[in-house]
C-alpha cells in the first residue's frame, strides 16, 4: 500500500507541497511575529552568491557541494541580517533590505566577470518544480520515495521538535525581548537558532518547489492565521493547516486550468488570506462591520 | 479495523486526486508517446517516427528554457510519456539531472549526449561548463535523427525500418540545409560578417557557418549586460560598421535597443535586423515552428539584414519548403 501511494504522482506532489507549507509555516509563524519574514524572500536572492562562490572554488555546477554552499549563504544572510539590525540602527526590515541587495549583487557581479561563458545559476542547482518532485527518487529498502519528500518531511520534523521544546522561550522572546533577557532565554541565540533553521528549510524548499512558493508559504499562512487567532498555539496550528490546505487546493486547481502546480498553490494561500480578512471572527471586516453597528444601535447618539 | 479504515482514506485520497489526472490517460490502442524537453528534439523525433510515436515537447514556442515553469499538464504528460528525450550536456539544469536519474525507472535518453562528442562541444574559455545550444549547427543536430531512431527501438520496435529510413532522409535533408547556410553566410561582405545578438546562443553558428559572434550578455541569460558590454559592443559596431544587431525570440529586447542608441550617438546607424530564434523554436503551425525552419528562417534574416543574398534552396529542402509555402527561389 505505500508502494502505492509512493507511485501516487498527485498524492506525491500534494504531500511534498503540504510538507514544504507546514516547514514553512512553524519558523514562518514566529517571523511574522517578529516583522521578518521578508528573510525568506532574502534568502532566495543571497543563495546566489554562494552558488558561484562555490563554483569559483570548486568548478561544481550542481550537487552536494552547492547545496552546502547555497544553506552557508542561507545562513551568512539570516546572520548578517541579525548583526546589522541589532545595532539598533535600523529597523528588521530595514536590516534585510540592507544585507540581501549586498550579498545578491556580489553574486551577479561576480557572474558578470568570472562566469560569463558558463551555464551557472540557481536553476543548475535547484530544481525548483514540485510538479516534478516524484522524477528524483531515492530507493529506501523495497520504496522509491521521492527525494524531496524525504528532505522536506526531515526539516518538517526538525522543526517541530524546536518549535515543541522550546515553545515556552519562543513565545517570550518574541512578545517580551526584555522580558525573556531577564530570564536568562538567551532570546537573541533563540532566534539565531530559529533563523538558522529557516534558513535550512529554504535551500531544501527551494530545490523541492522553488523560491516563490516557498515565501508565501512562510508568509501568507501565518499571516491568515494571524487574522484568525490571538493565541500562538493556534496560530501555529492554523498556519499549518492552512498550508496544507493551499497545497491541496492548489493542485486541483491547477490541474482544472492546466497551469504551473506551485503557481497555483501559492495562489491559494492568498486565496486563504483573503478568506481570512474577510470572513476572521474578530479582525475579519465583516465582523469588525456588524460590531460598529452593533456599537453603533447600543449606543444612541 | 483501524488499517482497513486508514487503507480506504488512502484509497479516496488518491482516487480524488488521481482521477483528475488519469482520465485522458485510459485511452487505449494508441502510438507509444515521446515527451521531450525543448522543441527542437521533439521536431527531430516527429521527423523520424511521426507514424510509430507521437512526440511532443514540453518547452513551448518563446520559452526560456530556464524559466521553464511546468504546469499541471506537462506533469501528466510526463507520467504518461513512454519514453523521455533530453538534450543534456547541462541545457536543462537540474531538470536534466532529475531525469539522469530517472532514467532507471523509464525509458529516458539524453540524446544529445549520445549522438555528439564531447569533443566537438564548445566549452567556455575557463573549462567549467558546455554551451548547450548544440541545435544552431545543423550537422551536429541532424546525428540526433539515428540516435533518436536507435532510442524509440524500445517502444516501437516492430519500426526499426521506416524509421531508420525517415533519419536517413532527415539527415539528407539538414545536410542540405547546413550547406544552404553555408553559402548563403558566405554572401555577406567579409567585413560585415559578424552576428551581434542578446545572449551568446550563436556560438555553434558560428563555427559552422563562418561568421563571427558576439553576445552582448553571457550564455546565463540569468546575468544581465553590464555598461561595459554595451560600450564594448557598440564600439564593435561602430568599427566594423555593423548594419544590423538581432533580438532574439527568448529574451528582452532592451539590451538590443541599448546599443542601437550607443552606436547613434558614435554616428553609426544600425539596424535592429529581426528577430532570431535561439532558444526556442517559432510557433507551431508555421515554418519558424520546425527545426529546419528556425534555422533557415534565422538564416535568412541575418544575411538579408547583413548584405548578404540567400542562395537559392536546395532541391532537397523542396518538399518542406512547398509544404510551409517558403518563397525563396529553388535550385
Amino acid at each position: 500500500m505505500l508502494a502505492a501511494a509512493l507511485e501516487n504522482i498527485p498524492l506525491m506532489i500534494v504531500a511534498t507541497g503540504a510538507l514544504v507549507g507546514i516547514a514553512a509555516a512553524l519558523p514562518g509563524t514566529f517571523l511574522v511575529l517578529r516583522g521578518s519574514s521578508l528573510l525568506s524572500d532574502a534568502i532566495s536572492h543571497s543563495i546566489v552568491l554562494g552558488i558561484v562562490l562555490v563554483w569559483m572554488m570548486s568548478g561544481a555546477q550542481s550537487g552536494p557541494l552547492q547545496l552546502i554552499g547555497a544553506a552557508v549563504t542561507g545562513l551568512a544572510t539570516v546572520f548578517l541580517t541579525e548583526l546589522v539590525a541589532g545595532t539598533g540602527r535600523v529597523k528588521n526590515d530595514a536590516a534585510i533590505g540592507l544585507v540581501f541587495p549586498a550579498l545578491f549583487s556580489i553574486g551577479v557581479l561576480l557572474l558578470n566577470v568570472y562566469a560569463r561563458d558558463v551555464h551557472i545559476d540557481q536553476h543548475t542547482v535547484l530544481l525548483g518544480e514540485i510538479g516534478f518532485v516524484w522524477l528524483d527518487t531515492v530507493a529506501l529498502g523495497a520504496y522509491e520515495v521521492p527525494r524531496s519528500l524525504l528532505s522536506m518531511g526531515a526539516m518538517c520534523a526538525i522543526n517541530l521538535v524546536f518549535v515543541v521544546l522550546l515553545f515556552k522561550e519562543l513565545k517570550l522572546a518574541t512578545f517580551d525581548r526584555a522580558l525573556a533577557a531577564a530570564l536568562g532565554f538567551m532570546p537573541g541565540l533563540l532566534f539565531y537558532a530559529l533563523l538558522a533553521l529557516t534558513s535550512a528549510t529554504a535551500v531544501a524548499a527551494f530545490d523541492a518547489v522553488g523560491a516563490v512558493l516557498f515565501i508565501a508559504f512562510v508568509i501568507v499562512p501565518p499571516s491568515a492565521a494571524y487574522l484568525l487567532t490571538d493565541r500562538l498555539s493556534l496560530m501555529l496550528l492554523l498556519s499549518a493547516a492552512i498550508a496544507t490546505l493551499s497545497s491541496i487546493a492548489g493542485y486541483v486547481v491547477a490541474v482544472l486550468f492546466d497551469v504551473s502546480i506551485g503557481g497555483m498553490m501559492a495562489v491559494m494561500t492568498g486565496l486563504f488570506l483573503l478568506l481570512a480578512f474577510l470572513f476572521g471572527p474578530r479582525y475579519g471586516i465583516i465582523a469588525q462591520a456588524l460590531r460598529r453597528r452593533r456599537a453603533a444601535t447600543v449606543t444612541p447618539a | 479495523m483501524p488499517s482497513n479504515l486508514r487503507r480506504l482514506a488512502a484509497a479516496l485520497a488518491g482516487a480524488a486526486l488521481g482521477g483528475l489526472l488519469s482520465g485522458a490517460a485510459a485511452q487505449a490502442d494508441e502510438k507509444p508517446r515521446a515527451i521531450t524537453t525543448v522543441g527542437m528534439i521533439a521536431d527531430v523525433a516527429q521527423n523520424v517516427a511521426a507514424e510509430c510515436v507521437a512526440s511532443e515537447a514540453l518547452m513551448g514556442p518563446g520559452v526560456d528554457p530556464h524559466l521553464y515553469q511546468a504546469s499541471a499538464g506537462d506533469v501528466h504528460a510526463f507520467d504518461r510519456a513512454d519514453i523521455i528525450l533530453y538534450s543534456g550536456y547541462a541545457l536543462e539544469g537540474q531538470l536534466g539531472d532529475v531525469l539522469e536519474r530517472f532514467a532507471r525507472r523509464k525509458p529516458t535518453v539524453a540524446v544529445s549526449e549520445q549522438a555528439i562528442d564531447p569533443s566537438e562541444l564548445i566549452g567556455a574559455p575557463g573549462g567549467h561548463g558546455i554551451d548547450p545550444h548544440l541545435w544552431m549547427d545543423a550537422s551536429l543536430w541532424a546525428r540526433l535523427a539515428p540516435t533518436i531512431a536507435e532510442a524509440f527501438l524500445e517502444v516501437a520496435p516492430d519500426c526499426s525500418a521506416a524509421m531508420q529510413a525517415n533519419a536517413a532522409a532527415y539527415q539528407a535533408q539538414l545536410a542540405a540545409l547546413h550547406d544552404w547556410v553555408k553559402t548563403s553566410i558566405a554572401t555577406i561582405p567579409e567585413r560585415q560578417r559578424i552576428l551581434v545578438t542578446a545572449h551568446d546562443a550563436f556560438a555553434y553558428y558560428g563555427r559552422a557557418y563562418g561568421i563571427e559572434v558576439t553576445g552582448i550578455q553571457g550564455i546565463s541569460t540569468e546575468a544581465e549586460a553590464s555598461v561595459a558590454d554595451i560600450r564594448n559592443v557598440a564600439q564593435l559596431v561602430v568599427d566594423r560598421k555593423v548594419p544590423a544587431i538581432f533580438v532574439e525570440s527568448t529574451i528582452n529586447p532592451r539590451t538590443v535597443q541599448a546599443i542601437v542608441d550607443a552606436a547613434r550617438q558614435k554616428g553609426q546607424e544600425v539596424q535592429i535586423g529581426g528577430q532570431l530564434y535561439s532558444d526556442a523554436m517559432g510557433e507551431p503551425g508555421t515554418a519558424g515552428g520546425t527545426y529546419l525552419g528556425m534555422i533557415f528562417e534565422n538564416t535568412r534574416t541575418i544575411v538579408e539584414a547583413l548584405g548578404g543574398e540567400p542562395a537559392p534552396l536546395p532541391g532537397a529542402l523542396k518538399p518542406w519548403a512547398d509544404k510551409w509555402n517558403v518563397d525563396v527561389a529553388q535550385r
